[in-house]
C-alpha cells in the first residue's frame, strides 16, 4: 500500500508543533522555579536525613493525634522540620499547584496530545506500526517519557521534574526531526512481523521510563550534593533551584520506582525480541551487537537494583550505577545504530 | 561497603530486619581475610532467621577460621559446621592442612556467595560482553574477522589467542558467568530452604508503641479489649494474614510471595542457563544453499555447513527433504527507500520422511517451516547465473546454475567462480561478477538495483589445473590459482543468451540465463521450550517480587483511663517500593474500626493526594529498616532516640 503523503505531512507538522509546545511548557516550569512558591521547609540537616523522613511521618501522624486520649504525647516540634504539613490521616490540605505549574501542566498535556497524534498519523500514513526506524523510535521513546512525566506529575504531584524531563525530550525531538529524519515508508521483510508491535513497544515503554529514571536520579545526585555542601557549611551554587526540589531521599525513591517499572518491561522486551529472533533468524540469542548491548543494559540495571538494596551501595553509588546503565542504553540506541553493523541495522540512516 | 551483608538477603530487603529473630549484622569487618575479621564477616553472613548456621559461624568469630575439618563447600552454605572456638588456626596456618584448606574453602565460598562478589561479577559480565560487540566475531561475521586479520596482521593472532574473536565462547567469559551462577545458586538454594522454614514461623511480637510505626491509627470502642482483639484477628485472618496473638495484642503478617517471586526469578535464571546448555549439547545448526529447481535431503553430505551440538551425531538429523520450486523477491522501486526489499518468498515443497507426500509451503523471513521438531528458516538469497560450457573437443562439459554470493546489498552485485574439471585439454576456471541491473558508471560496471532488470555477467577465464585432485578441500566460491593460467581474453559483460569463445581453442562459454537461490538455516534446539518457560517464570518472579510487599499489621487493645477500650493499629511494609500499602492499611483500619463501632481518634491514611507524604513515609520506612539492620535486636520505632 502506498504511503499516504498527506497524513505523513500532517505527522511532521504535528511533531513540530509538539516541540514548540514542549518548549513553552519548559518555560512555564522554569517560571515556576523563578517566581513560584518554594518548598515549604528548608532542607533538613544532611547528617541525619533518614531520621527526617521518619519524623515527618511520625510527626504528622502525631500532630493529628496530639491531645487525643490514648495518643502518645510528643513534642510537635519534632515534625516541624520536614515535609509539607500534610495531615496524613484526617482530612488533609492537598497542596494546589501554583499558576505556573498549572500552565506548564496544561502545555505539557497539549504537547503530549499533539505528540501522540503525530505518531498515530505517521503510523496511519504508513499502514503499519510507526516504529520501524530510528526517527520513529526516538519520536516514540520521547512520547513515552512525557507520558511518564504526566503520570508522575498527576499521581505524585512531583511537578518539579517537568523542566528536567522536557529538556532532553525537546533536544531529542529536535535532533529527530532534523538530523535523523526518515521519510515515511514501508518495512523491510525482516521487520514484517507482529512481533514488532510487541518487542519494540516494550522497548519503547521501558526506554521512556529509563529516561525519567535517569533524569530523576541525576536530580537526586545534584540535590544530595547540595545538601551535603550545605551541611558542611560550603556554598552551593544550586541553592536557588534546590529550594524548589524535595529532599534527595524523595528523588532517589522516585527514580527507583521508575526503574522498578522499567526493568520488568525491559526484561520482557528482551525476551520478546528473543522469540522474534527465533522466528526470523533461527536462534533466540546470537550476540548480535544490539542484543549484546541490550543484555549489558539489563545486567547493569540488575546491578543497580541489587546495589539499591544492599547496605553500603545505596544512595550515590547506586545512582551512578543507574546512570552507567542509562549510558549503555543510549549507546545501544545511538552508537550501535550508527557505527556498528548487525542484524538490527534498521536505523534507516544509510 | 560491608563485606558481610548477606548476598541476596539484601536484594529485597528480605532479611528479617524488624523481627525478633533478626540478626543481620552489618559487617564492620574489613575484607582482609584475617582471622578475627573474617570471623566477624562470617557472623554477619549468618543471616536472619537462621539460628543454626548463624550460631555455628558466630562461634567462629573468636577462633577465626577453625572448622570441623571436613567442611566442604556444600556444607559451608548452610549446614552448621561445628565451630571450634579453641582452635587458633587461621586459614593460612600450616597446622592441620586439611583444616586450613577447608577454612579457606569456607572463606572462599562465603566470598563467592556474598552480594558484593555477585555485584562485581555482574559488572564483569557486562564489561566482558563489550568486546564481543565491537570486535568482529567468528560466529557472527567470519568475513569481518578475515578482514581484520589482513588489516592487523600482528595484532590479530594475539587477539585470537585471547578468544577476542569468539568472546561469547571464550573460557574467561564462561568463567565469569559460571562463577556468577554458582554464586547465585549458593545464595538462592539456602534461601529457598529458609523460606520454607520461615513459612512455619510466627509473625514477630507487636511493638509496644504502635503509634511510632510508619502507619498508625487508634480509636475507642465499647468492646472489651479481648473482644476487640478477637474480632480484629478474625478480620485479619479472613484477609489471609498470618496471625500471632497474645495477651493484649495481635500481630499479623502477609506477603511471603515476595520472597517466593524473588527466588523464582533467580532460579529461573539458572534454568535459563541450563536451557541454553541443553541447546548447545543436543541441538544443531546447519545451512544449505538451494538454487530454484534443486532439492536436498537433510543429511550431513547434503548440507553446506553442519554445526552439531556436543552429543549430536549425523544419525540424529531429521529425515526430511526440501525442494525449492521458485524464489521471488520484490523491491521498492521509488522514493527514498528505493532498492530496499519489500518481500521475499521461497516457494518450497517438503516431505517429512522419504516416501511421504510432498507438501507445499511458502517460506518467508519471520515465517519458518517446522518439520519434525526442526525449523527451517529463510536467511539469504541471491542469483545463480546458468552457464553452458563447451570444451575444446566440442563436448558440453558444464551446464548448470552457479550460485554467486552478494557482496553488497543495495544492488546485489554478486561474485562467484565456475570450475570445469571435465574440460579437455585443460581444465577451465572462471571468476567474475553478476550484476542484476548493470549500469556503466565512468567506465566501471555497477549494479544499480537488486532486481534483475538488466542482468550481466563479466568473467575472467583461466585454464590449467584446478587443483581439485590433490586432496586439499577447496571452497566452491574460490579458485586456486596455483596451476592456472589466465587466458588472454578481456572480460566483457555478457547478457543472457550471449557467449564468448575462449582463445587457444579452449572452448566456449555461454551465459544462458539465471535463477535465484535461497539459503536456508536448519536448526534444532531442544533447549528452546525450556528457555521460554524459564523466561516466563523469570518475569513472573520479577513481577511478584516487585509488586508484592511483605507487610505487618499490629493491633493492641487496652482499657483507657475513662474505662473505654482504646485500640491502636500499626502498619509496616517492608520494601514498599511500588507503594500502595497506605491505602491497604487505611481500608483495613477503616474496616476494623467500623466493625467495632469505634470512634476514630486518629484517622486512617491513604488519601491518594498525599503522595508526597506517602513518599516520605516509604522513605522513612526504608530507613527504619536499614537502621534496624544495624541493631542486633531491632525494636520497631523504639530506636528513634526517645
Amino acid at each position: 500500500m502506498p504511503v499516504n503523503s498527506g497524513l505523513a505531512q500532517l505527522s511532521e507538522n504535528l511533531l513540530l508543533f509538539t516541540i514548540v509546545v514542549y518548549a513553552l511548557a519548559m518555560l512555564a516550569y522554569a517560571c515556576d522555579f523563578a517566581f513560584g512558591r518554594q518548598r515549604i521547609s528548608e532542607p533538613a540537616p544532611a547528617k541525619v536525613p533518614e531520621l527526617v523522613g521518619a519524623r515527618a511521618v511520625a510527626g504528622t501522624a502525631e500532630k493529628a493525634a496530639t491531645g487525643a486520649a490514648g495518643g502518645m504525647p510528643r513534642s510537635p516540634a519534632e515534625g516541624s522540620d520536614a515535609g509539607p504539613p500534610v495531615a496524613r490521616f484526617a482530612g488533609s490540605t492537598s497542596e494546589r499547584p501554583g499558576f505556573w505549574v498549572r500552565t506548564a501542566l496544561v502545555l505539557t498535556v497539549i504537547g503530549l496530545a499533539a505528540h501522540i497524534a503525530g505518531i498515530l498519523t505517521r503510523g496511519l500514513s504508513e499502514h503499519r506500526v510507526p516504529w520501524g526506524n530510528m526517527y520513529e523510535f526516538v519520536t516514540a521513546i520521547t512520547c513515552m517519557a512525557v507520558i511518564v512525566l504526566v503520570a508522575i506529575s498527576l499521581r505524585y504531584k512531583a511537578y518539579y521534574i517537568g523542566l528536567f524531563v522536557l529538556l532532553p525530550v525537546v533536544v531529542a525531538l529536535g535532533v529527530a526531526v532534523t538530523v535523523i529524519y526518515t521519510p515515511a515508508g514501508s518495512l523491510v521483510p525482516a521487520l514484517q512481523s507482529y512481533w514488532i508491535a510487541i518487542h519494540v513497544t516494550a522497548m519503547i515503554i521501558a526506554t521512556g521510563l529509563y529516561i525519567v529514571g535517569a533524569v530523576t536520579t541525576t536530580m537526586y545526585l545534584a540535590a544530595d550534593r547540595h545538601e551535603r555542601r550545605v551541611a558542611a557549611g560550603l556554598p552551593s551554587r544550586t541553592a536557588g533551584i534546590m529550594l524548589h526540589l524535595p529532599r534527595p531521599l524523595v528523588l532517589d525513591r522516585l527514580s527507583y520506582r521508575t526503574i522498578l517499572f522499567a526493568f520488568p518491561v525491559w526484561t520482557f522486551g528482551i525476551m520478546a525480541g528473543a522469540i522474534w529472533a527465533d522466528q526470523a533468524w533461527g536462534r533466540y540469542w546470537g550476540w548480535d551487537p544490539k542484543e549484546t548491548w541490550s543484555f549489558i543494559t539489563w545486567v547493569v540495571y540488575a546491578g543497580f537494583l541489587h546495589a539499591r538494596a544492599t547496605a553500603g551501595w545505596r544512595g550515590r553509588k547506586a545512582a551512578y550505577i543507574q546512570l552507567v546503565g542509562f549510558s549503555c542504553l543510549m549507546f545501544n540506541l545511538i552508537g550501535i545504530n550508527l557505527w556498528v553493523t548487525g542484524l538490527h541495522s534498521y536505523a534507516g540512516l544509510g | 561497603m560491608p563485606p558481610g551483608s548477606g548476598h541476596h538477603e539484601a536484594v529485597t530487603s528480605e532479611s528479617i530486619a524488624t523481627g525478633e529473630n533478626a540478626v543481620t549484622g552489618v559487617g564492620t569487618a574489613e575484607n582482609a581475610g584475617g582471622t578475627a575479621a573474617a570471623g566477624q564477616a562470617a557472623g554477619a553472613q549468618a543471616t536472619a532467621g537462621q539460628a543454626t548456621a548463624g550460631q555455628a559461624t558466630g562461634a567462629q568469630a573468636t577462633g577465626g577460621q577453625a572448622t570441623g575439618g571436613q567442611a566442604t563447600a556444600g556444607q559451608a552454605t548452610g549446614a552448621p559446621a561445628p565451630g571450634r572456638a579453641g582452635a587458633k588456626t587461621g586459614p593460612g596456618s600450616s597446622a592441620g592442612g586439611r583444616r586450613a584448606l577447608s577454612g579457606w574453602l569456607r572463606w572462599a565460598w562465603r566470598q563467592l556467595t556474598s552480594m558484593r562478589t555477585a555485584l562485581v561479577l555482574l559488572f564483569l559480565l557486562a564489561v566482558a560482553s563489550v568486546p564481543g560487540s565491537v570486535i568482529p566475531q567468528q560466529g557472527i561475521d567470519p568475513a569481518a574477522v578475515a578482514v581484520y586479520y589482513t588489516s592487523h596482521p600482528a595484532l590479530a593472532p594475539i587477539m585470537a589467542r585471547l578468544s577476542l574473536f569468539n568472546v561469547f565462547a571464550a573460557p574467561w567469559f564462561a568463567a565469569i558467568y559460571l562463577l556468577l551462577f554458582l554464586s547465585l545458586a549458593g545464595c538462592v538454594l539456602p534461601r529457598t530452604f529458609r523460606l520454607v522454614g520461615s513459612a512455619r514461623q510466627l509473625p514477630p511480637r507487636a511493638p509496644r508503641n504502635l503509634a511510632r510505626l510508619p502507619l498508625a491509627a487508634s480509636y475507642r470502642t465499647a468492646l472489651t479489649p479481648a473482644e476487640a482483639l478477637e474480632s480484629a484477628a478474625r478480620l485479619l485472618s479472613g484477609k489471609r494474614f498470618r496471625l500471632r496473638t497474645s495477651d493484649g495484642w495481635v500481630a499479623a503478617e502477609k506477603g511471603y510471595l515476595r520472597e517466593v517471586g524473588n527466588l523464582l526469578f533467580h532460579i529461573a535464571l539458572l534454568a535459563l542457563l541450563g536451557s541454553v546448555a541443553i541447546g548447545g549439547i543436543f541441538g544443531y545448526k546447519a545451512d544449505r544453499l538451494l538454487v530454484s529447481g534443486q532439492s536436498f535431503g537433510d543429511t550431513v553430505t547434503a548440507l553446506d555447513q553442519f554445526r552439531p551440538g556436543r552429543l549430536v551425531t549425523p544419525q540424529d538429523l531429521a529425515p526430511f527433504s526440501i525442494r525449492l520450486d521458485n524464489f521471488t523477491a520484490h523491491y521498492i522501486t521509488s522514493g527514498s527507500l528505493r532498492g530496499e526489499p519489500s518481500s521475499f518468498d521461497a516457494f518450497i515443497r517438503y516431505s517429512g520422511r522419504p516416501g511421504a507426500p510432498m507438501r507445499a509451503y511458502v517460506l518467508r523471513v519471520n515465517h519458518p517451516l517446522e518439520v519434525d521438531g526442526v525449523r527451517v528458516y529463510l536467511i539469504g538469497h541471491g542469483y545463480a547465473p546458468v552457464f553452458r560450457i563447451t570444451d575444446g573437443a566440442g563436448r558440453v562439459v558444464f551446464d548448470s546454475p552457479v550460485p554467486f554470493i552478494p557482496v553488497e546489498q543495495s544492488g546485489l552485485t554478486s561474485e562467484g567462480v565456475i570450475k570445469v574439471p571435465d574440460a579437455d585439454p585443460d581444465q577451465l576456471g572462471f571468476a567474475g561478477v553478476f550484476l542484476p541491473t548493470a549500469v556503466d558508471v565512468n567506465g566501471r560496471l555497477q549494479s544499480a538495483f537488486p532486481a534483475a532488470l538488466l542482468p550481466r555477467v563479466s568473467l575472467v577465464s583461466y585454464a590449467g589445473n584446478l587443483g581439485l585432485n590433490d586432496g586439499q578441500p577447496q571452497s566452491v566460491y574460490e579458485l586456486d590459482p596455483a596451476h592456472l593460467r589466465r587466458l588472454p581474453i578481456a572480460p566483457r559483460p555478457l547478457a543472457p543468451g550471449q557467449s564468448m569463445k575462449l582463445p587457444d581453442n579452449a572452448g566456449t562459454l555461454a551465459f544462458t540465463g539465471y535463477r535465484q537461490w535461497a539459503s536456508l538455516a536448519i536448526t534444532y534446539d531442544p533447549g528452546q521450550l525450556p528457555a521460554l518457560i524459564s523466561g516466563i517464570l523469570a518475569i513472573a518472579g520479577l513481577l511478584l517480587s516487585f509488586a508484592v510487599r511483605r507487610r505487618r499489621v499490629f493491633v493492641r487493645a487496652a482499657a483507657g483511663p475513662d474505662g473505654a477500650t482504646v485500640v491502636h493499629l500499626g502498619g509496616l511494609a517492608r520494601s514498599d517500593a511500588v507503594g500502595g500499602f497506605e491505602a491497604e492499611f487505611a481500608s483495613l483500619a477503616g474496616e476494623i474500626t467500623e466493625s467495632h463501632g469505634g470512634s476514630r481518634l486518629t484517622g486512617t491514611a491513604g488519601r491518594p493526594e498525599d503522595q508526597q507524604a506517602g513518599l516520605d513515609a516509604a522513605a522513612a520506612f526504608d530507613d527504619q529498616v536499614s537502621s534496624a539492620r544495624n541493631d542486633r535486636e531491632p525494636s520497631l520505632g523504639n530506636d528513634e532516640g526517645e
